[in-house]
């Protein structure tokens, strides 16, 4: 089954188009990115994905549901971890994480366990029973992709899941997210305009340029196709023959 | 754990563990108003001192019998300093450089009129040079000591003309021969009180409801528009919209998880508020008039209604300032926008303080009326009365409003309005240019 298809979508904010008629599919237990310049359209098509905003036309199914008319199904099996996402300063690591998996079950051993991968995802160890408002940004966000990943949803939505962060905390996001979506069998949808990061993470990937796809594939094809050595070079020459 | 207590209880440990919150809200009025009380009743206390040992001045151009019988009373009571001087002129010169601030001048045939049946006439002069309470209280003080020593010499006064004339009767009762008891008929019980001290009683037990309900009102908007706010600040509103939970769970759990800060910051504020009304008006005598007998106070059913007043209108507040609070991205402009909702609540708080809705203008009466924080103040007084039916009324009519209300906030909660919507000069220009 294929956990996402997106077909021609559109959105309008007032008079402005974000989507025009955006559609991709994405495989079930595969890394897909959507790579595209600032204002391509990606936040939007994840928050579309996402059921937070409605799509003006068109539709997106995830593993079967309709996002518009199921949204409560939807949420039940993804997760997502919006760009620049923060977490609730006043409470510790710990805490945020007991916050979050109580959604997911009621089960105290279930929600343990969430915890115990989200304390190997993260590797923050102790620093998990301080409270968030101590923490650099590059722990926060290990601790918001350990919270996204931590109850094996079936899809995971990482909007720029490295932004922002220096060389080293970049790294070792990449390195979890390519772990655990591998181990745990997740379903990754992930956005970035780093399109080197996106080489290595993804095995297939979508060019958004103004709203719109403009080319599909595996990193290979991608390159091959416009005779690129890496994918933003291949960007690049699918911008100006699209 | 439910999903609804979960969010409560993670309002709850944000709102309590921002040092903003805790502090400007919880422990604040706690610390702030004994402080002030206190403050208060250290100055009242000095200024009772400095009445107590005021020391006065008497200037005298009459050497009779009643101004120096009067004189040595005076002097059994206060220190009194007697000025020697030439002229009225010379002894107020000399007053001015004294300490007292208070001098008697008793002109020459003062003792003559009083004697012969005429009035005798005298100036008690302040001299107010730091424009304090306890300059024109000595004043007071020896005007009343004055008022003494007349009531007593006419007492004698009288009895010797009545031995004179041979007969018998009370001096008191021909001085003041009229003696009036006041009473008061309430809810058809006539009570031996005076309509003024119960009203005075009535005023200050049932003015402190409506300013409690304005306090925690406020409290809860300023929590409830800090929590959406936060979301928004901190930049977890978007992962928490996409958890499997109801968007409906997620509004209950932050009006309760407000709700109870609200209220905690409302006993608090309190707490400081009769430890300040008890500091700062020691010096005063307060009516200690009993009016359970007559009816008037609150019943434990007019507990019952009253409780359910509040909670409606708490919630109303709430889903108001929920509803505005989306607009803005931040808590700083999340507090401006909710602080137009203080408007409606202050003025009819305020208003139906000092006066009964039913003196104002018509169209006054109905403009308040139409606000449903008028409704919360008129059940509380209403309730402290017994007329249970009006607080039923405001109860139905505040509960419509918040069900309108929580509808909207339900309805925004639902849509992607709660992402999206931005409060911004921007925004609001361009709805301006709509409107134009």
């Amino acid at each position: 089954m294929d956990a996402i298809v997106a077909s021609e979508l559109s959105k309008s904010f007032g008079n402005i188009e974000a989507l025009r008629g955006t559609s991709f599919v994405v495989k079930e237990n595969e890394i897909f990115g959507l790579i595209g310049p600032n204002g391509a359209g990606k936040t939007t098509t994840l928050r579309i994905v996402s059921t937070l905003i409605s799509p003006t036309s068109g539709k997106v199914e995830v593993f079967g549901h309709d996002v518009v008319k199921e949204p409560d199904k939807v949420r039940g099996i993804l997760s997502y971890l919006p760009e620049e996402a923060g977490a609730y300063q006043y409470l510790s690591g710990m805490e945020y994480l007991r916050f979050m998996a109580d959604f997911y079950s009621h089960d105290r051993a279930e929600t343990d366990r969430m915890i115990e991968n989200a304390k190997e995802i993260s590797g923050l160890g102790d620093r998990l029973r301080d409270r968030i408002n101590g923490y650099s940004k590059g722990m926060k966000r290990r601790l918001l992709l350990a919270r996204a990943l931590m109850m094996k949803p079936k899809l995971a939505i990482l909007d720029e899941p490295t932004s922002g962060l220096d060389v080293m905390q970049a790294y070792h996001v990449r390195e979890s997210i390519k772990e655990y979506a591998d181990k745990m069998g997740v379903t990754v949808l992930v956005s970035s305009h780093n399109m080197l990061e996106v080489e290595y993470l993804c095995h297939r990937v979508a060019l958004i340029n103004e709203g719109v796809v403009i080319a599909d594939g595996t990193p290979a094809e991608l390159k091959a196709r416009y005779n690129a050595i890496n994918l933003e070079q291949a960007f690049m020459e699918a911008t100006q023959l699209g | 754990m439910g999903s609804l207590t979960s969010i409560t209880l993670k309002e709850i440990k944000e709102l309590v563990r921002d040092p903003k919150i805790l502090f400007g809200v919880v422990l604040m009025p706690l610390l702030l108003f004994p402080v002030m009380g206190s403050a208060i009743q250290v100055s009242q206390q000095s200024v009772e001192r400095a009445i107590v040992t005021s020391t006065f001045a008497v200037y005298t151009d009459d050497s009779g019998v009643v101004t120096s019988t009067m004189l040595d009373y005076l002097k059994t009571n206060r220190t009194v300093s007697v000025i020697q001087a030439n002229s009225l002129n010379q002894a107020l010169a000399q007053f001015q450089g004294m300490t007292s601030s208070t001098m008697i001048y008793i002109p020459s045939g003062f003792s003559e009129n009083v004697t012969t049946g005429v009035k005798g006439k005298m100036i008690i002069y302040g001299n107010i040079k730091n424009m304090n309470i306890a300059e024109t209280q000595s004043t007071n003080v020896v005007g009343t000591l004055v008022n003494i020593y007349s009531y007593y010499y006419s007492i004698a006064r009288i009895d010797s003309l009545l031995q004179a004339a041979g007969e018998v009767a009370n001096p008191d009762a021909i001085r003041t021969p009229i003696a009036i008891d006041y009473q008061s008929i309430i809810k058809g019980n006539v009570l031996n009180i005076s309509p003024d001290a119960i009203i005075s009683v009535v005023m200050n037990q049932s003015i402190m409801l409506p300013i409690m309900i304005m306090v925690m009102v406020m409290f809860a908007i300023q929590m409830a528009a800090t929590s959406i706010a936060l979301e928004k600040e901190q930049k977890t509103l978007e992962t928490l919209m996409t958890l499997p939970v109801g968007r409906l769970t997620i509004l209950g759990g932050k009006l309760a998880g407000s709700i109870v800060i609200a209220v905690a910051g409302a006993i608090s504020y309190m707490i400081g508020f009769s430890y300040y009304m008890g500091s700062a008006m020691s010096f005063t005598q307060l009516s200690t008039v009993n009016l359970g007998g007559a009816g008037i106070g609150i019943q434990p059913v007019g507990y019952v209604l009253l409780g359910i007043n509040i909670f409606v209108t708490l919630v109303s507040a709430l889903a108001m300032a929920i509803s505005l609070a989306v607009f803005a991205d931040n808590v700083r402009s999340a507090q401006s926008l909710t602080g137009i909702l203080i408007v409606p609540i202050i003025i009819p708080a305020i208003i139906l303080m000092f006066s009964d809705i039913d003196m104002l203008p018509q169209t006054f009466q109905w403009i308040l009326l139409a606000i449903p924080y008028t409704h919360s103040i008129l059940a509380s007084k209403a309730a402290f009365m017994g007329d249970y039916w009006i607080v039923l009324r405001s109860i139905a009519y505040i509960s419509v409003f918040t069900i309108v209300v929580l509808y909207i906030a339900a309805k925004i909660f639902s849509t992607e309005r709660i992402i999206t919507a931005r409060f911004t000069s921007r925004n609001l220009s361009d709805l301006f240019k709509k409107r134009r």
